[in-house]
């Protein structure tokens, strides 16, 4: 296409007329030559009757009151605990930025967590007995399925897999070596594949299996860090009727819940609450970006 | 002060700046948000304003991105939005008959196209803010702006039996008028 001479009009100028963008001058060229040629004053008119067509629909919307939780979506930062809301559509937690603590409360919260975790492996090691007692003694012959499996949260079942597996020696089916594997392996039994990458929070995937969910078989993803610490993404498809908890922490360890359109993800691990509101938004996002229809 | 802490300080105020904008804009993020769906409900709209905020804090948070000012803020929002709308409005429900015949034009355009043109037409925004938010180049702006009024009013004009003027020139090109 060649360039047109300084003083001739192109359609991109008779949008931008539409459109209100042009200078005074330009807009006094389109207008004269509007005047000129009605063909295109009739196209401009259409366009224009486009524009207020749409804004006619639309423009009411301006005049309803948003929820406030939807004003504060981008900000809730009153939210000390980090708890997130219960709704289906939320992924992430209200966010506060990071506090700077003070040495000696770190060293107290690290005190805190060795001695919860040392709790929840007592914890782990009762609920595990329990249920093979409760299993093999036979009271479960006059139960049915769904007895057995009496509904619970995301997070209790999260919190049940990370106990029975994540102190294992070999705590993964599919180790992270083979990830292309594992993330196939985990669309085809959970319905999910993305593996999120935690290493810039400092957790190494070690990789992942599939463990039994509250109402479908569940992915479980394990992340190591350097001291040792073992942290774990459960996800399930999620089912309307369960609620969604507020993140917990206790026990040495901490538990965030999201959601997603169609999955529920817990992450655990024994970090404080900053640091795994931290690793879950970074989990989210790579969730949230790499999310498309099944 | 230190200059480290006045530095922090800067960077607090501009955040709780950003919200602030994020907040008092939620009104036309949630126009825009259900007029790109073209006929998707209430809730479905909300919910995706809802998601696209909550990611935009946390990179935010992250420091991911920096906008410097309150209006960098909103673009920053209508991107998160136009990107989750990307793919959430893939599978969302066709406009039914209550909607007005507009709506049902609008669905009928490619994704982009009609984003680009509710947020030149509805949302205000100039054509380089419209092609960033679009993740587009200007140029390609203009062709999908100009093939999505065509196609607007192709429509308009098969849907009425009345054939428009300017129906014709659906084709994307600069075309030299004088």
């Amino acid at each position: 296409m060649t360039t047109p001479p300084t003083g001739f009009l192109e359609e991109s100028d008779l949008h931008a007329f539409v459109d209100g963008i042009l200078d005074p001058d330009q807009r006094r060229r389109v207008e004269e030559h509007l005047a000129q040629n009605p063909e295109d004053a009739a196209l401009v008119e259409s366009w224009r009757r486009q524009n207020a067509s749409i804004r006619a629909v639309y423009e009411p919307i301006l005049r309803e009151i948003p929820a406030p939780s939807l004003r504060s979506a981008a900000a809730q930062v009153s939210a000390p605990s980090g708890a997130i809301e219960s709704g289906a559509t939320h992924w992430g937690r209200p966010g506060v930025l990071p506090r700077v603590r003070r040495r000696e409360d770190i060293l107290a919260q690290q005190r805190r967590q060795a001695i919860f975790a040392s709790v929840l492996a007592v914890l782990a090691v009762a609920a595990v007995a329990a249920l093979a007692t409760f299993i093999f003694a036979g009271r479960s012959e006059h139960r049915s399925m769904t007895a057995t499996s009496a509904p619970q949260g995301y997070v209790a079942r999260a919190g049940l897999t990370y106990a029975t597996y994540v102190s294992d020696q070999h705590p993964v089916e599919i180790d992270a070596s083979r990830l292309e594997e594992l993330s196939t392996w985990l669309k085809a039994r959970v319905g999910f594949y993305k593996v999120p990458d935690l290493s810039q929070q400092g957790m190494r995937l070690i990789g992942g299996r599939v463990a039994p969910g509250v109402a479908a078989p569940a992915g479980f993803l394990i992340y190591e860090r350097a001291d040792g610490g073992r942290i774990g993404l459960y996800f399930e498809r999620s089912v309307a009727t369960i609620t969604q908890q507020a993140s917990k922490s206790g026990s040495g360890v901490t538990a965030i819940e999201w959601r997603t359109a169609d999955f529920a993800f817990v992450l655990i691990g024994p970090l404080s609450l900053d640091l795994m509101q931290l690793a879950a938004e970074k989990a989210a996002a790579q969730i949230i970006g790499a999310s498309k229809p099944q | 002060m230190t200059n480290e802490a006045a530095f922090a300080g800067r960077l607090m105020s501009n955040y709780e700046d950003i919200l602030s904008e994020l907040s008092e804009a939620t009104p036309f993020f949630r126009r825009y948000a259900r007029a790109l769906g073209a006929g998707v409900g209430l809730v479905v709209a909300d919910g995706l304003v809802h998601s696209a905020l909550q990611g935009l804090g946390a990179r935010l948070r992250a420091r991911e991105v920096t906008p410097s000012d309150r209006e960098m803020a909103r673009i920053e929002a209508y991107k998160a939005i136009t990107s989750l709308a990307a793919h959430k409005y893939q599978v969302a429900s066709a406009p039914g008959p209550r909607h007005p015949p507009i709506v049902h034009g609008l669905a009928a355009l490619d994704f982009t196209d009609r984003a680009v043109l509710l947020l030149v037409s509805l949302e205000g925004f100039g054509y380089a803010a419209a092609a960033d938010i679009a993740g587009i180049s200007r140029e390609t702006l203009f062709l999908r702006l100009q093939r999505a009024r065509a196609a607007l009013e192709n429509w308009s004009a098969n849907s009425s039996g009345v054939v428009q003027v300017g129906a014709a020139r659906s084709s994307a090109h600069l075309r030299v008028i004088k």
